[in-house]
């Protein structure tokens, strides 16, 4: 042990010293300053004078620390690497209270540098014998706790702080029930409450009877089930209450077609009578958003049960039968209560989704207003009230997160289900007759309505106006796609796709970190990591979005209007999904492969790039498609985020919506879709042939 | 393979804390070189933590881990000359035979003819050369277990781990494994530590055993020593059958006696002479008493038949003596008594062992 460590110290040059090297060259080298119109757009002053070297300002903190590091005077004190990592933490909190302090909005050197401080605090934390003295893990989880803190907890604290204090700095708590018993908010709540529990009951009842249907009354519609299941996510927020619209709206076919049979000169009134139906706007409001939620979510609650209802062993069922219990009392006694949890879990899971549901009240709410869509009004047009917009987005997350915490706590843990190695034999018993017969109906009938909604989605881009004029035209699409490349829908579709591809790669990375370091190790501030990651699953979209705004439209992080801030958002609102795909891999993977590798003279960094990637890589390549195709969807985080520069697809159809524009919205929205199959499909492809190469 | 260096490994006041649960009290044990000991215990007696602390994918809370003459407490797995054989096996399922076996080679940077050849000796020791090219879950349950044992000897360790190495496998693969395992071992002559929960598997394999408790050492010995001398009740019925009665000391010294009932036997286990005329407890192991008719001269003590079962080459009984069931093992061919019979239990050593710390 004596001489190992002899050895070390012995060696060359410290790793800590080389990092303080290379940061000093990025001081050097690289802008230090925030440049207002980016690396790209600023001239060649605004450039040298964001410099570190050409203005006093906070990198000398940095410069100082990192001349310190690259000599180590102290090298040879005992509580050398004590120092090392107290001096590198502090310089790095140091830094960003400086800067904000002194409102001085830092660069991407300043970005660079307090990366390797953080690797020189990670080095020294791994010497102090933090993760068995592992310098590649550790570096690891530092990395992911910094990114946490900075991109999670920093921007919703900030929420909070505008609520609690005002801008001179004053605390005033009374400001946020001044704020909370205004006129409406209480209304908001109520609304978004009643819409969350009853739109959790009906896609419940509906993903219930459809996992029934499948699973247990027949196997023809496994194809159906399929894409029924891929339908949440590959469907762009907007189209399918849009859809609805042209159905059931004012000037939708259900109005259409019941005036032209019961209205004014009505096929079935008599002339001269004014007949007894007009037309009427009953889609817009509660009813219209329970609808479309409901269409949303089903999915979602779909393919956690048919889960559940495939993995129960046939066994117990036998086993009830053969104690002389009919097929009626089995299920009700037997597989119902199996099911339960599960139950619970779909129900908890679509009210989460319906409170941070954006895109279909904002089309169909009428005056029906939620928190979600409440947030976004408070603050885009006249009113730009902040205050207003963080106390309603404060109200969304404590329920998103009660929720999501009886989900987990409560539920989570109430799991019958075990899967084990071991085939099971047997056979399910017949469900019962009022079962079979409730569930079949309900899902052929949901089935046909879901194949209507999302035809006429198809189908709404190819007519000149639905419900007015229905004379088939190309001309939504010419539009959109056919001005040449600068025009239409182009800038906003390539710049998805662009921004997309960046982000997704990395979303995948921090999440399968994530999962990884939370699963297989264990160290001090694992429950921080473990609680601030899990929390990102339960944050609504507009929460991020307004939390976004506030953080960083200030120094020290100035970033708003950039791209950067987009793909940053993106990766924290979709990190859940890698998270959620490494988690259920790394179960699969037994833990003792990794420690047969490190008996086997692997190094850990070795081992990750041997053993546990290469084992990862479907759960990696699945985590990075849904990501991206994720991205394409979001809108609600976003929508504060972007500028004339960034426009996205989501907010370029959210502006036609705006402008009533429905023949253009639902074609750029089928277009999304067609792309994400086609996305979804070609991977599929490919990873599916090298697995076979495999083999 | 040739016959390698072996090592000793020494634990030394370990102690391991899994938050607040201490899993390991403060362990001292001594592994002679070149032996194969055996870590033998119920499930959380803490015997797969000890193999895990050796092999460096825990470090101890406190206390010393010595390999040889290296102290290698803060070292971590893949610091340490040793190698492990899995439970699971843990082969990697992306590679081949080949390319597990020669894993560790190729982290250390060892040329590519150089590994094929010692990982064709490796396979061919294990008898599966010519395997190389297969994938694992193309090998069965007895071949996958020969290839974690080939990938863990290519290294020619100092000291090879096995944890619970047989307990996927079924019993007859299991036994013809365990004789494989052992003579491997020996011709290699490497200092192996394995673990089980099986006594048998225990007995047959081992040159010493080390039986743990609730984190501690119950005892350590060699497999005779700890069948026939069980320091403490649980040792004894940890290690086989026993049944347990009081007997008073009737003779101290180096062959003791004691009294049961009307009968007094001999131990072949020393006794320090303060315990002469104390009640005790007696571990009896089942095939040293024998039945005898009720008329037989014989000193015994009285019993009556309460099952009987016939498993082969046996009969096994348990009987009611007094208010105690004792259960005895009797060859086939001996005399045969009936359910509800009166008979009479002789002792006859070895098998009778005192219990006193």
């Amino acid at each position: 042990m004596k001489q190992t460590q002899n050895t070390r110290s012995s060696h060359p040059i410290d790793p800590r010293s080389k990092w303080a090297l290379w940061g000093l060259l990025a001081w050097a080298i690289i802008p230090w300053k925030g440049l207002e119109y980016g690396l790209f757009e600023s001239s060649f002053s605004e450039i040298l004078h964001a410099y570190a070297w050409s203005s006093l300002n906070t990198s000398v903190l940095s410069l100082l620390v990192f001349v310190l590091f690259l000599l180590r005077p102290w090298r040879s004190l005992p509580k050398a690497n004590l120092l090392d990592a107290v001096l590198s933490l502090g310089t790095f909190v140091g830094i960003i209270f400086t800067a904000a302090v002194l409102k001085e909005s830092l660069g991407y050197s300043a970005a660079i540098q307090l990366t390797f401080l953080l690797f020189i605090f990670s080095l020294a934390l791994a010497r102090l014998g933090f993760i068995q003295g592992d310098p590649f893990m550790t570096t690891a989880i530092v990395v992911i706790m910094a990114s946490i803190t900075i991109f999670v907890l920093f921007p919703i604290s900030t929420v909070f702080s505008k609520v609690l204090y005002l801008e001179d700095g004053t605390f005033t708590p009374m400001a946020f029930i001044k704020n909370i018993t205004s006129f409406g908010v209480g209304r908001t709540l109520m609304n978004s409450l009643l819409l969350a529990v009853t739109v959790g009951l009906s896609s419940t009842f509906l993903g219930l009877c459809f996992s029934l249907f499948t699973v247990r009354i027949t196997k023809r519609f496994k194809g159906v089930a399929r894409i029924f299941s891929m339908l949440p996510i590959v469907t762009p927020p907007f189209v399918i209450g849009l859809s609805l619209i042209l159905i059931f709206g004012r000037n939708g076919t259900i109005n259409d077609g019941l005036l032209a049979l019961f209205g004014n000169g009505g096929l079935f009134i008599p002339s001269g009578s004014e007949g007894w139906f007009h037309r009427s706007a009953y889609i817009y409001g509660f009813w219209g958003i329970f609808l479309a939620q409901t269409l949303s979510f089903t999915p979602i609650c779909f393919m956690l049960l048919v889960g559940m209802v495939s993995t129960i062993n046939p066994a117990v069922e036998e086993a009830s039968v053969t104690m002389r219990a009919s097929n009626a009392q089995t299920f009700y006694h037997v597989t119902f209560p199996l099911l339960r949890p599960g139950i619970a879990n779909a129900y908890l899971l679509a009210v989460i989704s319906s409170l941070a549901d954006f895109g279909n009240p904002m089309v169909l709410g009428g005056d029906y207003d939620v928190l979600a869509t409440e947030i976004y009004f408070s603050i885009v047009g006249a009113q730009l009230d902040y205050a207003r917009a963080a106390t309603l987005g404060i109200l969304l997350l404590s329920f998103s997160l009660l929720a999501f915490v009886i989900q987990r706590q409560w539920i989570g843990k109430k799991s019958y289900v075990t899967v084990t190695g071991k085939g099971s034999g047997g056979y399910f018993q017949p469900l019962p007759a009022l079962v079979r017969r409730v569930a079949t109906t309900v899902s052929l009938s949901w089935m046909a309505f879901t194949a209507v909604l999302y035809g006429s989605i198809l189908l709404g881009g190819f007519v000149v106006n639905w419900g007015a004029n229905y004379t088939p035209t190309l001309a939504h699409y010419e539009e959109l796609w056919a001005r040449g490349i600068g025009y239409g829908a182009w800038p906003s579709y390539i710049t998805t796709l662009k921004f997309a591809a960046i982000g997704a790669p990395l979303t995948a990375l921090m999440g399968l970190m994530i999962a990884y370091v939370t699963t297989r190790k264990r160290f001090v501030g694992r429950g921080v990591v473990d609680f601030s990651a899990m929390i990102s699953f339960a944050i609504p979209g507009t929460v991020i979005g307004i939390s976004y705004v506030l953080a960083f439209n200030t120094a020290p992080i100035l970033i708003n209007g950039t791209a950067i801030i987009i793909i940053i958002s993106f990766i924290f609102k979709n990190m859940p999904v890698g998270i959620r795909s490494g988690i259920s891999a790394l179960s699969q993977i037994d833990k003792s492969l990794e420690e047969a590798s490190l008996t086997q003279r692997a190094s850990s960094i070795r081992t990750i790039f041997t053993i546990v990637l290469p084992l990862l890589r479907p759960a990696m390549i699945s985590a990075i498609v849904f990501s991206f195709v994720k991205s394409m969807t979001t809108v609600s985080a976003i929508i504060f985020l972007v500028t004339a520069d960034t426009q996205v697809a989501t907010t370029y159809i959210m502006g036609r919506v705006e402008d009533g524009d429905y023949g253009q919205a639902i074609s750029y929205g089928s277009v999304l879709i067609v792309t994400m199959l086609l996305v979804i499909l070609l991977v599929e492809k490919l990873v599916g042939r090298s697995r076979i190469e495999r083999a | 393979m040739n016959k390698q260096e072996s090592s000793k490994v020494q634990l030394s006041g370990v102690v391991k804390k899994f938050g607040d649960n201490t899993v390991l009290h403060g362990i001292d044990l001594d592994i002679k070189a070149g032996s194969l000991t055996t870590l033998l215990g119920p499930s959380g007696c803490g015997k797969t933590t000890i193999l895990r602390l050796i092999a460096g994918l825990e470090l101890p809370t406190s206390g010393k881990v010595i390999l040889g003459d290296e102290d290698v407490s803060i070292l971590s797995a893949s610091q340490r000359d040793v190698a492990m054989v899995f439970q699971s096996y843990a082969l990697f399922p992306h590679m081949t035979v080949g390319q597990n076996v020669g894993y560790g080679l190729k982290m250390q940077g060892v040329a590519k003819d150089l590994r094929t050849q010692r990982v064709k000796d490796a396979l061919d020791s294990v008898g599966l050369d010519g395997f190389q090219k297969r994938f694992i879950d193309q090998m069965s349950g007895g071949q996958q277990q020969r290839v974690a044992v080939a990938r863990a000897l290519i290294l020619q360790p100092k000291v090879m781990l096995f944890d619970e190495p047989l307990s996927n496998l079924d019993s007859k693969l299991r036994r013809q494994m365990r004789e494989d395992i052992r003579r491997l071992q020996q011709d290699l002559g490497v200092t192996s530590v394995y673990v089980t929960h099986d006594q048998d598997e225990a007995l047959a394999v081992s040159d010493d055993v080390v039986v743990m408790k609730d984190g501690e050492i119950a005892q350590q010995g060699t497999p005779k020593e700890l069948y026939l001398q069980p320091n403490s009740k649980f040792v004894a019925t940890f290690m086989g059958d026993a049944n347990i009665v009081e007997g008073k000391v009737v003779a101290t010294g180096e062959h003791s006696q004691l009294s049961i009932d009307s009968i007094t036997v001999k131990t072949d286990k020393p006794m320090p002479a303060e315990y002469m005329d104390k009640t005790i407890e007696i571990a009896i192991r089942p095939e040293a008493l024998s039945l005898t008719a009720t008329d037989n001269s014989v000193a015994g003590l009285p019993v009556t038949i309460l099952t009987k079962a016939y498993i082969g080459a046996a009969i096994e009984y348990s009987v009611q003596w007094h208010t105690q069931e004792l259960f005895l093992v009797s060859a086939t061919g001996n005399q045969e008594f009936n359910i509800g019979d009166d008979a009479k239990v002789f002792i006859t050593p070895p098998g009778i062992a005192p219990i006193f710390t």
